[in-house]
C-alpha cells in the first residue's frame, strides 16, 4: 500500500525513473550488438526495434504500478474543469446554490462544534456536576441551594463525590484609582477552582487559608476583565483594591475559559462576603436561609452521573422529610427534590434543541441544493449523450464515464465548499451571537479543524450525491444516441421520471421550511403586538446601585434617591422620573410572596395567593405610562411614617372577587402587618412578553424595609439617550462613587427582548427564502429543458391547431402537477413535525390553517410564475421551424 | 532467430524471480540472463519486461534500487525479496505440476 502511496507522491521522480531505466537498458542493447559487429547506427536501430513501442511500454509500466486512477482523477479533473468553464452558467448557478448550502451547515456545525461537542475546557471538565434542587409542584424550576442543604450535602455525599465546592455571585464595587466599577463577583468555595480543574495564568487561586476568620481579603481576576480593566498587566498581582470598604489584594488571573453559570469579573473566597457570612448565622433558624447557591461536584473515578444524582436525591428526600423542617419544604405540596446534571449538559440544554433544529433546516436547504444541481446536470447531461455516447464508442467503460461525471460533480461541490466556507466566516459572529443568548457557552465557537474537516466531507458527500443521479441516468444507447443526435438519445424518459421526483422532492422540503418560518414570523409578529400595558417610547433607565456599606439601612438609600428624583425632574427636558427595583423585560423571575386579604384570611396557608413585589417611587407609573384604574397613586404624603399604602395590579385585584380592593387591607405575613391598597393599575409584562402577567403588588419608596437595587426611569421629550449624560453627572453630584450602568431606553429593553425570536425567526424566513428560490429556478429549469425538447410537437400541435393558450395551459399544468403533489406531501410532513417549533411559538399553533393555505398560495403562484417563463417560449415556436428541423 | 520461443503467458514472472534468487540484476541484464540459460531459446519480450518488473515491485515481492552497473553506469537493481523467495518456491511447485499434468496427456498413447 505504501508502496503505492510513494509512487503516487513521487510520480514525476518515478517517471524519469523509468526513463532512465529504459535508457539504459537500450545503451546496454547497443553496446552487446557493437559487440556482435553492427555499426553504431544499426546497432542502436536494432536495440530499439527489438525494444517495440517504447511509449507502449512505459505507459504499460505505469499501469503496472497502480497510480493510473490518480492519472485519470487528473485527466478527469482537468477535463471536468474546462467542461464546467465551457458552461460558465450552470457552472456557477451550481457552486453559489451549493455553496450557500454548504455555507449554512459549516456555520451551524461550526457552533454545534463550540457548544456542544467540545469538552469543557476544564481538566476535569467531563466529571463535574451540578447539583439542582426544584419544587416542580410550587411550579418552582429551580430554587437554589442553601447553606444548610450545602453543608448536608457536603457531608453526606463524601462517597460519591470528590469534593463538593459553592459559587454565588454578588455585585460589589471596586474601586480603582478613585473609580467606582460595579464588577460581578463569584464567591466560591477556597478549592473551587482545583476542583473545577483551573490554573491561573497568572499568581494563584484560593488556598485554605484565604478562606478563615481574618484572614487577608483576597481576589482573583478574570482573564476578560484583566486584560480590559488593566490592559493584561503582568504586574497585577500584589495591587490592592478598595472592595466593600476593605482593601483586597490580587492574587491571581483566570486563564480565558467560559464561566459558568453567570460571567464574572473577579472571584472572591467565602467569607469575605458580608451577605454570605450575615446569612450563615441565620441557619440555626432558617433553614434555606441563603438559597441562592449553586453547588459543584466532582465525581470520584468509576461513579457516573447517574449514581450521583440518585444520591443526593435521597440526601435531599431525607433533609427535606425531617420533621423539624416540615414548615420549610413541605414535600408533599412543593415536591422539593434534588438532583444532580453533569456541568456541560446543563450548560448547553438551552442551546441544544435549537441547534439541533437549525442543523436539520440546514440540512434540509442542503439537501434542495444538491437535488437542484442534479436537476441542472440531468438537463446539461440531456445535451451531453451524444458527447457520452462518443466517448463510449472509443471505448471508455460504464464505469469510466460515472466516474467523470463523478468527478465533475465534485469539482462543483468542493468549489462550492469552499464558498461556504466564506460564507460561514461572514456569518459565524451573528450566529454567535445568537446563540450566546441560549447558552453561556459561546466562547470556544471557532472554525477549526474539525469544521473544515466537516465541510470537505460534507462537500464530497454531495458532490457524490448530486453526481450519482444523473450518473446512474447515463445509460447510453450508443447506437440510438450516435445516430439519432442529441435531442431523443438515452433513456430519457427514466431521466423525466427522475426530475420529477426530484422536484417534487424539492417542493415537499421547501413547504415544510416555509411552513416553519410562517409560524415563527406569525408568532414573532403576535409578540410584537402584545400590549406590554406601559408605554416604552421615550424613557431612559439606568441602575444606580447605592454601595451596602455606605447605606446600610433602606432609609439612607431612600435618603439619596429622593433628591436624585427630584434634581433629574426639574431638568428641562424631563417630562417626569421616578425610581423603582426593576423595570419590565429586565430579566428575572416574579417573586411568590403569600398575602392574605382582610376579611377573608384563610386557614390553609398553601392556599394564600400569590403576589409579585415591587417598589416605585410616587411617579413611576405616570413616567412608564402604566395606567391608572382605580383609586391614586403614590404620592409624597405616603411617608415612612404614614399609613402603609400599596397599589395592586389588575391581575392581582382578581383575588377580591368583583369587590373594589381600595380602601380594602393585605397583609404578607399572615396578620401582623396590614397594608391599605389605596389605587388599582393596568398590568404589565414584567418578566417576557410571552410571559402571561401575574398578580403584582408595588410599595412605595419611602416605606421599603430592604431596601433596593434602584433603577431609575426618566421620560423626556425627544430622544431618551440624550439625558444620559446630564442623568451621570446628577447622580455623581450626590454621590461621586454610586456606579450608573445599563444605561439604556426602556425601547432598547423591548427590542431586546424581541432579539431571539426575531433572529430564530429571520434565520428560518432566510432558509426557508433559499429554499424556495432554489426550488423555483428548479422548477423553471426542468419545465425549459422539457419544453425544448418537445419543440417539434409543440410545433405539430400548432400546425393541426392548437391555440397557444392551450399550448401554454399545458406546459403551465405539467409543472403545477409536480408543484401540487409536492405541496400535499410538504403540509402532511410539516403538519407532523410542527410540534418540534411548539416551545419556539407564541399564540400559535403549529397547524394553523392560515399558514399552510398561505405557504401553498405562494407556492402556487409563484410555480405558475417559474413555469410561465419557459412555457412562453413554447408558445413561439413557428411550426413551420419546429417541423424542419432535424 | 525463428526457433526462438515467445513467452507463456505468467511464466515471464516466474523466470524474473528466479533469475533474481541468483542474485540482484538489473532490467537489460534479467532479460539477458533468461535467453544465455536457455540456450537463446526463449525470448523475453523485451517491451513486456518492464511493466512486470514494476507489478512485480508494486506485490513486494521485489525490491530496486539505484546503483551502478558494469560498466559503471546508472542502474536499476532489482532484488528478491522475502516475499518473493516464498513466491518463488511456490510458483515453481506450481509450475512442475502443471508440466508434469501437461506432460502425462502428451504422453498418453492414442
Amino acid at each position: 500500500m505504501w508502496k503505492r502511496l510513494r509512487a503516487l507522491l513521487r510520480h514525476g521522480e518515478l517517471d524519469h525513473g523509468l526513463n532512465a531505466e529504459v535508457r539504459f537498458h537500450i545503451e546496454m542493447e547497443t553496446e552487446k550488438n557493437i559487440r556482435l559487429g553492427m555499426s553504431r547506427d544499426d546497432a542502436r536501430r536494432t536495440a530499439l526495434r527489438s525494444f517495440g513501442p517504447m511509449e507502449k511500454h512505459k505507459a504499460e509500466t505505469r499501469d503496472a504500478r497502480g497510480v493510473s486512477w490518480f492519472e485519470n482523477l487528473v485527466a478527469d479533473l482537468r477535463f471536468g474543469a474546462r467542461a464546467l468553464f465551457k458552461h460558465p452558467g450552470y457552472a456557477l448557478l451550481a457552486v453559489l446554490t451549493l455553496g450557500l448550502g454548504i455555507g449554512a451547515n459549516t456555520a451551524i456545525f461550526s457552533v454545534i462544534n463550540g457548544v456542544l461537542l467540545k469538552p469543557l475546557p476544564y481538566a476535569h471538565g467531563d466529571r463535574l456536576v451540578v447539583l439542582q434542587q426544584s419544587a416542580p409542584l410550587s411550579g418552582r424550576a429551580n430554587t437554589g441551594v442553601a447553606i444548610a442543604e450545602y453543608f448536608d450535602y457536603r457531608e453526606r455525599s463524601k462517597d460519591v463525590f470528590d469534593g463538593l465546592v459553592e459559587y454565588h455571585q454578588m455585585n460589589f464595587d471596586l474601586i480603582n484609582r478613585g473609580e467606582p466599577d460595579r464588577v460581578n463577583t463569584g464567591v466560591v468555595s477556597a478549592n473551587f477552582f482545583d476542583l473545577l480543574g483551573i490554573k491561573p495564568v497568572v499568581g494563584r487561586t484560593f488556598v485554605a487559608a484565604d478562606d478563615v476568620k481574618g484572614a487577608e481579603a483576597v481576589l482573583v481576576l478574570s482573564y476578560t476583565y484583566w486584560q480590559t480593566k488593566f490592559g493584561g498587566d503582568p504586574n497585577i498581582v500584589g495591587q490592592v483594591f478598595e472592595m466593600n470598604d476593605r482593601p483586597h489584594r490580587v492574587i491571581g488571573v483566570l486563564p480565558n475559559v467560559p464561566h459558568y453559570p453567570q460571567e464574572n469579573d473577579v472571584y472572591m473566597p467565602v467569607l469575605a462576603c458580608p451577605f454570605r457570612a450575615a446569612a450563615e448565622g441565620n441557619i440555626a433558624r432558617q433553614r434555606r436561609a441563603f438559597a441562592a447557591l449553586n453547588v459543584f461536584g466532582r465525581l470520584k473515578d468509576g461513579v457516573s452521573p447517574e449514581q450521583a444524582a440518585s444520591v443526593v436525591g435521597s440526601i435531599c428526600h431525607n433533609f427535606t422529610n425531617d420533621q423539624q423542617f416540615a414548615a420549610a419544604y413541605r414535600p408533599a405540596q412543593s415536591g422539593f427534590q434534588g438532583t444532580a446534571v453533569g456541568v456541560r449538559q446543563a450548560m448547553t440544554s438551552g442551546a441544544r434543541e435549537l441547534l439541533l433544529i437549525l442543523l436539520g433546516i440546514t440540512g434540509l436547504v442542503l439537501l434542495i441544493a444538491c437535488a437542484n444541481v442534479a436537476n441542472l446536470t440531468l438537463a446539461r447531461m440531456l445535451g451531453r449523450d451524444r458527447e457520452l455516447a462518443l466517448r463510449a464508442a472509443l471505448g471508455a467503460g460504464r464505469g469510466r464515464l460515472i466516474r467523470q461525471l463523478l468527478t465533475e460533480s465534485t469539482l462543483l461541490a468542493v468549489v462550492g465548499g469552499i464558498i461556504g466556507i466564506a460564507f460561514a466566516w461572514v456569518t459565524i459572529g451573528m450566529l454567535t451571537r445568537f446563540v450566546g443568548r441560549f447558552t453561556a457557552r459561546t466562547g470556544e465557537i471557532d472554525m477549526d479543524f474539525i469544521v473544515l474537516i466537516f465541510t470537505l466531507g460534507i462537500s464530497i458527500v454531495t458532490g457524490v450525491l448530486f453526481g450519482t443521479l444523473p450518473a446512474l441516468g447515463s445509460r447510453v444507447d450508443l447506437v440510438s444516441a450516435l445516430k439519432q443526435g442529441g435531442a431523443q438519445a438515452g433513456d430519457s424518459s427514466g431521466r423525466k421520471r427522475m426530475q420529477g421526483a426530484l422536484i417534487i422532492a424539492q417542493v415537499a422540503v421547501s413547504v415544510v421550511l416555509l411552513v416553519g418560518a410562517g409560524l415563527l414570523l406569525a408568532s414573532f409578529y403576535r409578540l410584537q403586538q402584545v400590549e406590554t400595558g406601559y408605554r416604552s417610547q421615550g424613557v431612559l433607565t439606568a441602575q444606580v446601585y447605592g454601595n451596602f456599606s455606605k447605606y446600610p439601612t433602606a432609609q439612607s438609600l431612600i435618603d439619596v434617591y429622593r433628591p436624585m428624583i427630584e434634581r433629574i425632574q426639574s431638568q428641562p427636558g424631563v417630562m417626569s422620573a421616578a425610581i423603582t427595583n426593576a423595570v419590565p423585560l429586565a430579566g428575572g423571575a416574579p417573586g411568590t410572596t403569600r398575602f392574605d386579604i382582610e376579611g377573608r384570611v384563610s386557614d390553609d396557608p398553601e392556599r394564600r395567593p400569590t403576589t409579585d413585589t415591587r417598589i416605585a417611587s410616587p411617579r413611576y407609573f405616570e413616567t412608564i405610562g402604566i395606567p391608572l384604574v382605580a383609586g391614586r397613586a403614590f404620592n409624597d404624603l405616603d411617608t415612612a411614617e404614614s399609613q402603609k399604602v400599596i397599589v395592586i395590579n389588575k391581575s392581582m385585584a382578581k383575588y377580591w372577587d368583583g369587590i373594589d380592593p381600595v380602601g380594602t387591607k393585605v397583609s404578607p405575613d399572615r396578620g401582623e402587618t396590614w397594608m391599605t391598597v389605596v389605587g388599582v393599575v393596568g398590568d404589565v409584562r414584567q418578566f417576557g412578553l410571552a410571559q402571561d402577567t401575574v398578580a403584582q403588588l408595588y410599595i412605595p419608596l419611602t416605606q421599603t424595609q430592604q431596601g433596593l437595587a434602584g433603577r431609575l426611569v426618566i421620560r423626556t421629550q425627544g430622544d431618551p439617550l440624550a439625558f444620559a449624560n446630564s442623568m451621570r453627572t446628577i447622580v455623581h453630584s450626590l454621590d461621586s462613587t454610586m456606579p450608573v450602568e445599563g444605561v439604556q431606553t426602556l425601547d432598547d429593553l423591548r427590542s431586546e427582548a424581541l432579539a431571539a425570536p426575531r433572529l430564530t425567526a429571520t434565520l428560518l424566513t432566510v432558509f426557508a427564502g433559499l429554499a424556495l428560490l432554489v426550488t423555483l429556478a428548479g422548477i423553471g429549469g426542468v419545465i425549459a429543458t422539457s419544453v425544448q425538447q418537445r419543440t417539434k410537437e409543440f410545433g405539430l400541435r400548432m400546425a393541426l391547431g392548437a391555440s397557444r393558450e392551450s399550448v401554454l395551459t399545458m406546459v403551465i399544468r405539467q409543472g403545477l402537477m409536480l408543484v401540487g403533489i409536492g405541496l400535499l406531501v410538504g403540509a402532511a410532513v410539516a403538519l407532523a413535525a410542527g410540534r418540534l417549533l411548539n416551545s419556539y411559538l407564541y399564540q400559535t399553533a403549529p397547524s394553523d390553517p392560515m399558514i399552510l393555505a398561505g405557504v401553498a398560495a405562494v407556492f402556487l403562484l409563484s410555480g405558475v410564475v417559474a413555469c410561465f417563463i419557459p412555457a412562453r417560449r413554447a408558445t413561439t415556436v413557428d411550426p413551420l421551424i419546429a417541423l424542419r428541423a432535424e | 532467430m525463428s526457433t526462438k520461443l515467445d513467452l507463456l503467458q505468467g511464466t515471464l514472472d516466474l523466470l524474473i524471480l528466479k533469475t533474481l534468487a541468483l542474485g540482484p540484476q538489473h532490467g537489460w541484464g534479467i532479460s539477458q540472463r533468461i535467453q544465455q540459460i536457455s540456450d537463446n531459446v526463449l525470448r523475453v519480450n523485451q517491451g513486456s519486461l518492464y511493466p512486470a518488473l514494476q507489478r512485480l515491485d508494486t506485490a513486494g515481492f521485489i525490491d530496486s534500487e539505484w546503483g551502478a552497473s558494469e560498466n559503471n553506469r546508472q542502474a536499476k537493481f532489482y532484488s528478491l525479496t522475502k516475499i518473493g523467495a516464498r513466491q518463488l518456491r511456490e510458483e515453481t511447485q506450481q509450475w512442475e505440476r502443471m508440466t508434469l499434468a501437461v506432460q502425462r496427456i502428451l504422453e498418453t498413447k492414442v
